[in-house]
């Protein structure tokens, strides 16, 4: 490092070589190396050999800070000599080496040998007791919070098997006979050649069979037994005399809310 | 004469006992224990006798008064007065076993990490990078872990780190751990 600038020391050069001496001390006073590690005779040197070419204020400032920065690696260099005589010294290489080859346990009882935990009670204060009054005064009826529980918290997801679905009439033979009861009612009912009304077809006397009809007229619609027909606001049903019975591909979304009342 | 004045002296060691006791055991600020001044303005002057006699009695219980030199901080400032003063701490005198140690809501793997940080802190001279201590625990405890048990040595109070990443050992660890015998320990294991 030296040996370059040594033969022809120049301006660039020695204020390159004091910002790479700082940033050695600097690392070494972070830590990352051993005092040691920089011959702070040579760093000394350096700064005598470059002295008599600083020109600018901050050059001299530099100087000065890098003589500063020095003497604290003499400083660790002094700390580490004295701790490398007391009996807590050991070599950092050995103590990575022994932590790797320990068994946790054993690295647990060398602790539990050298460790006397503190004992101390924790009390109320007139702090804490503030906050647990403020607490107490925003905190809802457990009811309340139960019933904020239930909204919030969904079941999770969980399978269902095939015998509940066809009991649900979701699908299985029974659906698959209700659909094909349903299609057949709705030829009938266009048996004259023209459409039948949405609503007469689809209503029943309670809501509940109603909303039955419509769930499975949309089936007749999406798996093509059926068209649907708008009109002047106006919904009607038409069979297809060949159903396909398979989902048309450019199919829309068509939302029919029942309303309750007749 | 006599017996009367012995019995005044007697209620009022067990007053400044009391008192000294209650300023150990509960916990007023971020950290137990109390400072010198606390029992000197508490106590009074003989605040080192009370303790002394306190001492003797929670010798029986295997407690004991742990008196630890309370450092100024790296960051302070010129001009604040340096707070060389001492907390006092209730410790236990003895030590623990590992199920023990597990009944007052340790992991075990988290006391073997406590051990490998600390003994390695100290045998650099108890300064080290952070990068440096969660690779040695990273070796034995996995990537994501290491990073985990710093951060609880460090909110626990056994580990301090700076403004530039070095970490040192803690006031709990000064507080707690025998060092010497960590470190004898730990170079008495056979590998």
């Amino acid at each position: 490092m030296l040996s370059d600038s040594a033969k022809k020391p120049t301006l660039a050069s020695g204020r390159r070589e004091l910002r790479e001496l700082v940033d050695t001390c600097d690392a070494i006073a972070d830590r990352k190396f051993n005092p040691f590690f920089l011959d702070v005779k040579l760093g000394v040197e350096t700064l005598r050999q470059f002295f008599p070419l600083w020109k600018t204020f901050e050059d001299h400032c530099m100087d000065a800070h890098t003589l500063n920065r020095l003497s604290e690696v003499v400083r660790l260099q002094n700390t580490q000599l004295k701790f490398q005589s007391s009996a807590l010294y050991a070599d950092p290489e050995f103590i990575v080496r022994k932590v790797e080859h320990m068994s946790e346990k054993r690295l647990v009882e060398v602790l539990l040998q050298s460790w006397h935990p503190l004992a101390e009670l924790e009390q109320l204060t007139e702090e804490t007791v503030t906050h647990a009054l403020s607490y107490w005064d925003t905190l809802l009826p457990i009811a309340e919070r139960w019933k904020k529980r239930q909204s919030n918290e969904g079941k999770a997801p969980t399978s269902i098997s095939d015998e509940t679905l066809t009991g649900l009439g979701v699908h299985g033979e029974e659906f698959n006979k209700q659909i094909n009861r349903l299609y057949e009612e709705l030829r009938i009912a266009c048996e004259n050649g023209k459409a039948a009304d949405y609503w007469t077809f689809a209503r029943r006397s309670t809501y509940q069979e109603t909303v039955h009809r419509a769930y499975l007229i949309s089936f007749l619609i999406t798996y093509g037994f059926a068209r649907l027909r708008t009109e002047d606001g106006n919904l009607s049903l038409i069979p297809i005399d060949r159903p396909t019975g398979k989902a048309a591909a450019n199919s829309i979304s068509f939302p029919i809310p029942v309303p309750r009342s007749n | 004469m006599e017996n009367k004045e012995s019995t005044q002296t007697q209620t009022f060691y067990s007053d400044k006992l009391k008192r000294a006791m209650h300023l150990l055991l509960f916990r007023r600020g971020k950290m137990p224990g109390a400072k010198e001044w606390e029992f000197k303005e508490k106590i009074g002057k003989n605040y080192e006798q009370v303790l002394e006699q306190l001492n003797q009695l929670l010798s029986e219980l295997d407690l004991e008064i742990k008196k630890v030199k309370e450092h100024t901080p790296a960051y302070a400032t010129q001009n604040e007065i340096p707070t060389d003063e001492s907390r006092y701490y209730i410790t236990l005198k003895g030590t623990l076993g590992i199920k023990e140690a597990k009944m007052i809501g340790w992991r075990i793997d988290n006391l073997a990490a406590l051990a490998a940080a600390v003994a390695f802190l100290l045998s650099k001279q108890g300064k080290a990078p952070r990068e440096d201590l969660e690779k040695l625990l990273s070796n034995k405890f996995g990537r994501w872990k290491s990073v985990t048990l710093v951060d609880i040595f460090l909110r626990t109070g056994y580990l301090e780190e700076d403004d530039a990443g070095v970490m040192s050992l803690g006031w709990r660890t000064q507080s707690e751990i025998d060092l010497k015998a960590l470190m004898t320990r730990m170079a008495e294991v056979k590998l």
